[in-house]
């Protein structure tokens, strides 16, 4: 069976020299959703905008559903959804005219044309608010919108540049349950970018984590956490001093996986917490470092991403800004 | 291309004040202005009362006014994703370029609508002739639709709004001087007659006030390739350039 995405050694380099993209390698299962998970500047949208044919690579090759994007891009066109990051619909028409227009745009004839919107506007939950103007939406319907918008072409492959960023807890949960059940009913291929972690881990059945223009990781949710094996114990640690050589001398014990420090965190991964606890703290105590709080946890998706990106997710930067944008757009 | 018109129908439906507050000016210019100038007579116009002589030139100024800000929804629809999402639909992406200058156009002609109806209130007498007022209106929204795409052009280079404003205003007064819209190319110095022979703004004008005013067709011809070519041109441009917006 041919798979939805496949790229080989993508690059992509800007014209002011930034290497968006260096060299990624992924693979994108029929009929799954995949959640491109990175922080921001990774080079999530850039690939999406390779991969929707918006701008060409500068070097690797991509292909949706074997069709190649540079080569075949109208073929490519013709068989993807695509919602950008930005808010993409007219706000001074209504919800029910966009639709039209776009329904227009994809030459989908006439006799069908009603039923297809109705079931579009149905499936996003939209239906009664059809002929309200755009403008008096709440951000979740305007993204619930847009989601419609791409799916009037019943899309193999849906692309999904940070559906959900933000909107409040209670509207992410509606478009995604609205996402699943498509896809649910159409068997299509869900591809998104995001950097919340709790949405990959709980919407995706698999995760490519980006950093800095590579794929670091591959993987199901689940797989990808126990690939840190057992259990994680963080330390908040008291104080501001460095506490480089502790980390050595934790991580030459033989029970250690691997050790990261985060600011005053230090999170130690081992393969049993309870056991290995007493032996890490002798090192802290011989250390002369004071330890604040200590948790056990089951490895998250934090670090995972922490383990192969090397670094936290900067959220709220990013999400202020977008939230900006849209406002500022919205306001017209 | 004609979804294109259809959507700036849809929205000029729902919200009407641009037509309104851009009718302003040309009436301003048509009332105040060409009341005061017809009493004076210091400009030759073959013997046509001075208000009925820029009638034409005040609808055209205005028609490409809207046209030349057509440009800000461009701006304005790249720094929200819809552009890149026009750009994903197997569309062509000339046939939107073009389809929204057009649509432009289509706009544009509501100012005529406007102007008209005002423009006969105080005593402007127009050629009744329902063939050459159709006439009319294609030169002016064909005219449209070239300057719509001067402003697609100058919107990929213009990254903001207030930029774009500025721009705006600097292509459009020129063009409107360097014109035979309120007086007749003869009486202009050499050098800026030279620039009005190339004034895609001289040949709608002329065009219209033949159709509309004063019955004189002699030029159509000749105005009617002018238009062409420049839409030509200019549609060319503009869809060359489309990919730039992009990224």
């Amino acid at each position: 069976m041919v798979s939805a995405v496949e790229i080989k050694g993508l690059t992509k380099v800007y014209e002011d020299k930034t290497r968006a993209l260096d060299g990624v390698d992924l693979s994108v299962e029929t009929g799954k959703i995949f959640a491109l998970l990175g922080p921001n500047g990774a080079g999530k949208t850039t690939l999406m905008r390779i991969l929707t044919t918006q701008i060409k690579p500068t070097a690797g090759t991509a292909y949706v559903y074997g069709f190649d994007v540079v080569r075949n891009s109208a073929q490519v066109r013709e068989s993807v959804g695509y919602v950008p990051q930005e808010m993409s619909v007219w706000t001074d028409i209504t919800g029910f005219e966009n639709l039209l227009i776009y329904a227009k745009l994809y030459d989908i004839p006439s006799p069908e044309r009603s039923t297809i919107m109705r079931n579009a506007l149905e499936d996003m939950g939209l239906t009664e608010f059809k002929d309200n103007l755009v403008k008096t939406y709440s951000g979740g319907m305007v993204r619930r919108l847009e989601i419609a918008c791409a799916l009037l072409i019943r899309p193999k492959i849906l692309f999904l540049d940070e559906p959900t960023i933000g909107l409040d807890p209670s509207a992410r949960k509606i478009v995604w349950e609205r996402l699943t059940q498509f896809r649910r009913e159409y068997g299509a291929t869900v591809f998104f970018n995001t950097h919340y972690m709790d949405e990959a881990d709980l919407y995706s059945d698999e995760i490519g984590i980006i950093n800095k223009g590579k794929i670091v990781k591959s993987g199901s949710p689940d797989a990808l956490k126990h690939s840190l094996g057992g259990e994680v114990i963080i330390f908040t640690l008291a104080g501001n001093a460095t506490y480089k050589g502790i980390r050595d001398e934790i991580g030459k014990l033989a029970f250690v996986s691997d050790v990261l420090i985060n600011d005053q965190e230090l999170r130690v991964i081992v393969e049993n917490a309870e056991t290995a606890l007493p032996e890490v703290m002798v090192v802290l105590r011989r250390g002369d470092v004071s330890v604040e709080k200590i948790s056990l946890n089951k490895p998250n998706l934090d670090d995972v991403f922490l383990m192969y990106a090397g670094s936290k997710l900067d959220l709220d930067h990013g999400i202020r800004e977008i939230r900006q944008v849209r406002s500022m757009i919205k306001r017209g | 291309m004609l979804v294109m018109i259809e959507l700036e129908l849809r929205r000029v439906r729902h919200d009407r004040t641009e037509i309104y507050t851009r009718a302003v000016q040309p009436i301003l210019w048509i009332v105040v202005y060409g009341t005061i100038m017809s009493s004076i007579k210091a400009i030759p116009t073959n013997g046509i009362p001075y208000i009925d002589y820029i009638t034409p030139g005040v609808l055209v100024q205005s028609t490409t006014m809207i046209s030349i800000f057509y440009g800000l929804i461009m701006v304005w629809e790249r720094e929200s994703g819809i552009l890149k999402k026009l750009y994903v639909t197997p569309t062509s992406r000339y046939a939107t370029i073009i389809g929204r200058c057009m649509a432009s156009g289509v706009r544009a002609l509501f100012q005529v609508f406007i102007v008209v109806p005002v423009a006969l209130l105080i005593g402007v007498r127009f050629i009744l002739n329902p063939l050459y007022f159709i006439l009319a209106l294609l030169v002016i929204l064909f005219a449209s639709g070239g300057f719509a795409a001067i402003s697609i052009i100058a919107a990929t280079f213009m990254k903001t709004r207030e930029r774009f404003m500025g721009i705006g205003q600097a292509i459009i007064m020129p063009l409107f001087f360097a014109s035979n819209a309120l007086y007749p190319v003869t009486m202009m110095p050499p050098i800026i007659r030279y620039f009005a022979a190339y004034n895609p703004m001289s040949y709608e004008v002329d065009a219209v006030r033949g159709l509309m005013i004063s019955g004189d067709l002699t030029n159509l011809l000749l105005d009617i390739v002018g238009i062409a070519i420049f839409d030509l041109i200019l549609f060319a441009i503009a869809s060359a350039n489309v990919r730039k917006i992009i990224e």
